[in-house]
């Protein structure tokens, strides 16, 4: 299964530290050697300041029990750490201090400028603090103190105006978010972000086209967590710079795109874009979950779909964001195979339909029935034969055109009315302004008829 | 008789009415000429400018002392020679010689004060009064007066000290020293005339004993006179040439002259103009001093180019002598820079292209220039200009190696060479050995191009690399592998110092055109380069990166605006990426790609490959001739005949199924207008014989695939021949007879399901040769997208197909009712 893993297309365009849950869950599910996760993670920490996680992971690279065993040089860098830390908690304890204070908060209003020069004049801030705290942010970050680093980036952003370092914040920000599992604000501030990010003119496509990338990346962190997440990753990818991005920078999220489809009831309609996205893309990115869609969709080959249907099973078993999504994944692909099937055939034996579903006969069959039942679908089961027989839909011609010309009596009527109005109209004002009175009673008269006469024919 | 024959041919002179000279006079006049005559000396090795003779110049000296008072003898302050004004009623001769010889006096004056503006306009005035008297001295012998000659020749000695003294010049100011300049380039052409007589000044500077010359005079004057009617016209044209040169730099008497003294001129003109170059190319010798004399002799020829009286070919001759005796890079850099564009110039009106000959010359020398600055990097040659004078000083700085800019143009030469190759592929008949031989050159040009290419690159001239690169591409894109390689391989080989990695031939286009579409390039060079980097790669059979390519761009909403050429490129573009979709099976982008082009009926200008005869065109010829300029060369050619069988044969499957389902009204959805009407025309005939043509073949077939005669339409589409110009034509026919088993299945079923209750998939999939999953598909799809009515019975898997009554076809009536409805809907 190890071919149809994203991780490391994926992790080029995450953070180091949104890499390590995806790390974790690999090493969960035993894909690769269990060493090689240890020192791609000790890789990743090394650049981090998160020392003891590092430690600890490079006792375990060496298999090190004992408790003084450690990575060399790692208690020179820890009391650095420590000791940087410190600093700049000292450096920013007066900010901190300062906006904490609730008669602050309470004070500051929607403009930025004016909140800055409100703390200057009564509280003695100073611009440098702005940067020092940013600088805290950051380090708390580093050091893996999420929380910390996403509300101090919160009163930066209330108070810095520097575009980019807003931007990076935000960055930051969500990142902060996603690891301290906030999906609430999480969410919140992916929509700032993306506003940012649609709003600004980049000086290079290449640039936005790197910034939009990064934000479907970390977006389905959020997506795939949030209650309203499969509706937001519809929305937002859907939208047509999103789905340049997706066909230009990275395909392989159609993946997630596409069992969000899947798995999402109210957004049926995204399907047919989507098929036709899956085909023009074939070429460059193909796993079983579009293909599934391909052999369903394109190619109406069922046996195709049932196959692929049970590699999809284990791809999404195997996919840190997907894991969730499995049953709902399976059981809506049932019924999407279950839908064409009815749509082409008109007598369907129960026995074959249950193996294309991927069940035994009896579950398939009460399956079918609840099925029936719920979708109000024009279908019988025939018990003797075995099979399910579906309702024509067929319509004769004379139905058809019966069917077509039954609205054409009220619209008539509707446009003679309409006309006797502007007659009576015109007439009135033929007659000129001497009898302009009569003719506004008259016109009134013209209007409540008509919805009258609607009523009548509804 | 001569005398008023003369006076009739010239208008001008105004002595000629009145030649009652007096006889006594003349027989001094005669006795110079006769003298010179007499000391004619024919050895010309002593160069008139030879500073040889410094001693001479000396004697000459004295000599013009002594005849400064012989022209002074018209003054009447010189008492001297008072007697002579006295004794002699001026005649209009000695009028002019007066004259004459005042103005030698002042110019005299004017050397002795170095004051060379003053010296230019006296020169000048000279020169006119030689003029006006020429007819006089015709009259006495045909020789220039021998103070005349002696003031030029102390004239270009005068120059000559001048010139040698660096210093002086310096210091001398603008005015004066662009006098100088002038005077130099006048003199040195005056006198050229002069040649003989200036020779034999030199060699007897000495006047000759009065007396004696009068002895001689008598004896040759029975002889002159005899001889009268023969050097009439000889010395005449020697007055006309004389005339002519100060016309070349004044030119103001020259529209007055008559119409046979023009005609002489002419011819004159062409001697004179001949004349010099000999001296030239005679002189190995001229050139013993080149390193100093290179710059004015180039400066000569420079400025001789684009006159009417040039001749290219012995200018060219003459550059490329000067080349080979030039002895250090700057003056070999000066030199090509001067050659390589009077190559150009050299286009004969009549072919409209650059001869093979000196194409190849040229190509040779290009390469040279490279190879020079290459060599010599603190050479460099930009377009800025810089003053002319500076050469000295700046060839001295370039031999020290110090840095130098050059002026001229380096890219022009690349592209010049290169569109004058395309001229001549555009004008030689493609189907001879001669355009075969002539695109072996193609090599050549393409490693200059490589090569100017890295110069610039090192140069970091950005604007030109990225137009070599382009030029390099368009080289390149429309090549298949093999040859690109072979080329490729073939660079390494004309031009070693290239260390550029050998890349495999599609990288190498798509890392040159990469490398272009920068922001930076100008914007004609990047579209141009990402439609080549496309066509390139549907060469290749890569269609959906090509295609993706060319919809990122956006090129097609921007292709109308763009120039004709890039136009063109684009429809290629457009007509390769169809064939590449056909290719790879895909029948209906394949349609879609060339509809545009193949459906407009003017494939052949579309494409540039040829002029399509049209009946009512209204066509200036400077629109034709434009439109003969933009053909493509032979070999760039798409086939046409390939192209109209590819888009006729994906018309067909497209259309025939598309036809089937709309029986009812078959007008109303047409895909491709020139398939239905070759149809309709080919329905209408009487007799259909046996097909002929590859259109002949596609129409039989789409009608036997109408009928369901799917094996039929498969033998008759594989018997088209030009398939074989395919790579893989094999593969395209297996492809092509699986699109026609599945469209003949679909046309099937929309022409005969009225007539059927069911149909077994196991029949149908016999009737096709196709697999039963694959009948299955596309019934499903038919299904799907409501194309048929119908549903599928697992159990007997059938077929079963709705109907609205008992084994009826939908009738016309029904079917319009439908739509009538429909249409009413949407009122």
């Amino acid at each position: 299964m190890a071919q149809y893993d994203l991780t490391s297309r994926i992790g080029q365009h995450l953070d180091r530290h949104l890499i390590f849950p995806l790390l974790e869950f690999l090493t969960e599910k035993e894909l690769y050697p269990t060493e090689d996760l240890l020192k791609a993670k000790y890789e990743l920490l090394s650049q981090t300041k998160m020392i003891d996680y590092s430690n600890q992971v490079y006792r375990q690279i060496h298999n090190l029990t004992e408790d003084d065993e450690n990575e060399p040089g790692y208690a020179d860098r820890r009391d650095l750490a420590l000791k940087r830390f410190n600093e700049l908690q000292d450096e920013t304890a007066e900010i901190m201090n300062m906006i904490q204070d609730p008669n602050v908060i309470q004070q500051l209003k929607q403009d930025k400028i004016a909140n800055v020069q409100f703390l200057k004049d009564n509280f003695g801030f100073q611009p440098e603090m702005l940067t020092s705290l940013y600088n805290f942010a950051m380090y708390n970050f580093a050091v893996g103190f999420y929380q910390g680093a996403a509300e101090m980036l919160y009163h930066f952003r209330i108070l810095s105006t520097d575009y980019e370092q807003n931007l990076s914040a935000l960055w930051g920000k969500l990142a902060a978010e996603i690891l301290s599992l906030n999906w609430e604000t999480a969410l919140d501030d992916l929509n700032k972000l993306k506003e940012l990010i649609d709003q600004r003119t980049f000086g290079s496509q290449l640039l936005a086209l790197q910034q939009r990338t990064w934000l479907i990346h970390w977006s389905l962190f959020v997506f795939f967590n949030h209650p309203k997440g499969r509706d937001g990753i519809i929305d937002l990818f859907f939208q047509p710079q999103y789905l340049n991005t997706i066909q230009t920078a990275c395909p392989w999220v159609l993946r997630y795109l596409t069992t969000a489809v899947i798995t999402n009831k109210k957004r049926r309609n995204m399907l047919k874009d989507l098929v036709k996205i899956i085909q023009q893309e074939s070429y460059k990115y193909k796993d079983p979950i579009t293909e599934f869609v391909e052999c369903l969709y394109v190619n109406f080959d069922f046996d195709g779909a049932q196959v692929k249907l049970r590699e999809c099973e284990e791809v999404l078993f195997n996919d840190f964001f997907l894991v969730a999504t499995r049953e709902d994944f399976i059981e809506n692909a049932r019924l999407f195979i279950f839908e064409t099937y009815c749509r082409i055939h008109q007598c369907i034996d129960i026995k074959a339909l249950s193996e294309k579903l991927n069940m035994d006969e009896v579950e398939g069959e009460k399956w079918i029935v609840n099925l029936i039942r719920n979708a109000r679908m024009d279908a019988k089961i025939d018990a003797k034969t075995n099979t399910v027989i579906m309702g024509t839909q067929y319509q004769s011609v004379h139905q058809q055109v019966i069917e077509r010309t039954r609205g054409l009596s009220f619209r008539s009527s509707l446009l003679a009315s309409n006309i006797e109005k502007r007659e009576q109209e015109l007439a009135n004002r033929r007659k000129g302004p001497r009898n302009q009175r009569q003719q506004q009673s008259g016109a009134k008269d013209a209007e409540v008829a008509a919805p009258k006469e609607v009523e009548a024919k509804a | 008789m001569s005398r008023f024959f003369r006076g009739g041919s010239d208008s001008e002179s105004e002595s000629e009415s009145d030649f009652s000279g007096s006889e006594d006079e003349k027989p001094q006049k005669t006795a110079d000429a006769s003298d010179s005559e007499d000391d004619f000396d024919n050895d010309e090795s002593e160069d008139s400018e030879d500073e040889a003779d410094a001693g001479a110049a000396g004697g000459a000296a004295t000599g013009a002392g002594r005849f400064k008072r012989g022209a002074a003898a018209s003054d009447s302050d010189e008492s001297s020679d008072e007697e002579d004004v006295k004794r002699v009623v001026k005649s209009a001769r000695d009028k002019q010689f007066d004259e004459m010889r005042a103005t030698v006096k002042a110019l005299g004056n004017a050397k002795k004060i170095n004051d060379w503006v003053a010296i230019q306009n006296e020169f000048t005035k000279l020169n006119t009064l030689y003029g006006k008297a020429t007819a006089i001295i015709q009259r006495e012998g045909g020789k220039p007066p021998r103070f005349y000659i002696r003031a030029l020749t102390q004239l270009e000695d005068h120059l000559k000290d001048t010139l040698a003294n660096k210093e002086a010049t310096k210091k001398m100011n603008k005015s004066s020293s662009s006098a100088l300049t002038v005077m130099k380039q006048k003199l040195k052409k005056h006198n050229k005339t002069f040649e003989k007589e200036i020779e034999e000044f030199r060699a007897k500077p000495v006047e000759e004993d009065e007396s004696d010359a009068e002895r001689t005079a008598a004896a040759r004057k029975a002889a002159a006179e005899e001889s009268d009617d023969e050097e009439n016209k000889d010395p005449r044209s020697k007055w006309t040439r004389g005339a002519a040169d100060s016309d070349s730099e004044e030119e103001e008497s020259a529209p007055k002259k008559g119409g046979k003294a023009k005609k002489a001129r002419a011819v004159e003109e062409g001697e004179a103009g001949g004349d010099g170059f000999t001296l030239i190319g005679k002189g190995g010798k001229a050139f013993e001093a080149t390193p100093e004399t290179l710059f004015k002799k180039l400066r000569e020829l420079l400025e001789a180019r684009g006159k009417k009286s040039t001749d290219k070919v012995t200018q060219m001759a003459n550059l490329r002598k000067l080349f080979e005796i030039a002895g250090n890079p700057f003056q070999k850099i000066k030199v090509l820079l001067v050659l390589i564009p009077s190559r150009f110039d050299f286009t004969p009106a009549t072919t409209g292209f650059m001869s093979v000959d000196i194409w190849r010359s040229t190509l040779a020398e290009i390469n040279e220039l490279y190879a020079i600055l290459e060599e010599n990097q603190h050479l460099t040659i930009t377009d800025v200009h810089n003053d002319e004078a500076e050469e000295a000083s700046d060839e001295i700085k370039a031999n020290k190696g110090e840095p130098v800019q050059v002026t001229g143009n380096l890219g022009s030469f690349v592209d010049r060479i290169d569109d004058e190759f395309t001229k001549s592929l555009q004008n030689i008949d493609p189907h001879t050995i001669e355009y075969i031989n002539r695109l072996r050159d193609e090599t050549g040009l393409y490693a200059i191009i490589v090569r100017a290419q890295k110069y610039f690159e090192k140069l970091n001239a950005k604007e030109y690399s990225d137009l070599t690169k382009m030029r390099r591409v368009e080289r390149l894109y429309y090549k298949p592998d093999a040859v690109v390689k072979k080329v490729e391989t073939e660079v390494r080989t004309l031009y070693p110092a290239l260390n550029e990695v050998l890349e495999e031939p599609a990288e190498l286009v798509a890392h040159l055109c990469t490398s272009l579409y920068n922001m930076e390039v100008v914007d004609r060079i990047r579209t141009r380069a990402l439609l080549c980097h496309v066509y390139h790669l549907a060469l290749h059979d890569r269609f959906h990166e090509a295609r993706e390519l060319i919809l990122m761009s956006h090129l097609q909403e921007h292709a109308p605006q763009t120039d004709i050429q890039t136009q063109i490129l684009y429809n290629r573009t457009m007509v390769q990426l169809g064939l590449c979709a056909f290719r790879c099976g895909m029948v209906r982008e394949a349609a879609n790609a060339l509809q545009e082009i193949s459906a407009s009926g003017k494939v052949k200008e579309l494409l540039a490959q040829g002029v399509q005869a049209q009946r009512y065109s209204e066509k200036t010829p400077e629109q034709e001739k434009l439109e003969k300029q933009r053909q493509l060369p032979f070999h760039m050619h798409i086939n046409l005949e390939l192209l109209e069988c590819v888009y006729l044969t994906c018309s067909m499957l497209l259309e025939i199924p598309n036809m089937a389902a709309n029986a009812h009204d078959s007008r109303r959805k047409v895909i491709s207008k020139p398939f239905r009407r070759m149809l309709d025309y080919n329905e209408r005939q009487v007799f259909t014989g046996p097909p002929e043509n590859t259109r002949d073949h596609i129409m039989g077939a789409a009608k036997a695939l109408a009928n369901g005669e799917w094996q039929t339409c498969r033998d008759l589409i594989h018997k088209i021949k030009i398939w074989d110009l395919m790579p893989n034509a094999d593969k395209i026919k297996e492809m092509l007879t699986q699109k026609i088993q599945q469209e003949g299945l679909r046309t099937y079923f929309f022409t005969y399901s009225p007539y059927y209750d069911s149909l077994g998939l196991e029949q149908l999939s016999s009737m096709f040769e196709l697999p039963i999953p694959v009948v299955y598909s596309t019934v499903s799809k038919m299904i799907i997208n409501e194309e048929l009515h119908a549903s599928l019975d697992q159990p007997t898997n059938t077929v079963i197909l709705h109907r609205p009554g008992p084994g009826t076809e939908m009738s016309r009536l029904e079917y319009l009712a439908g739509v009538y409805s429909e249409k009413l809907q949407n009122f």
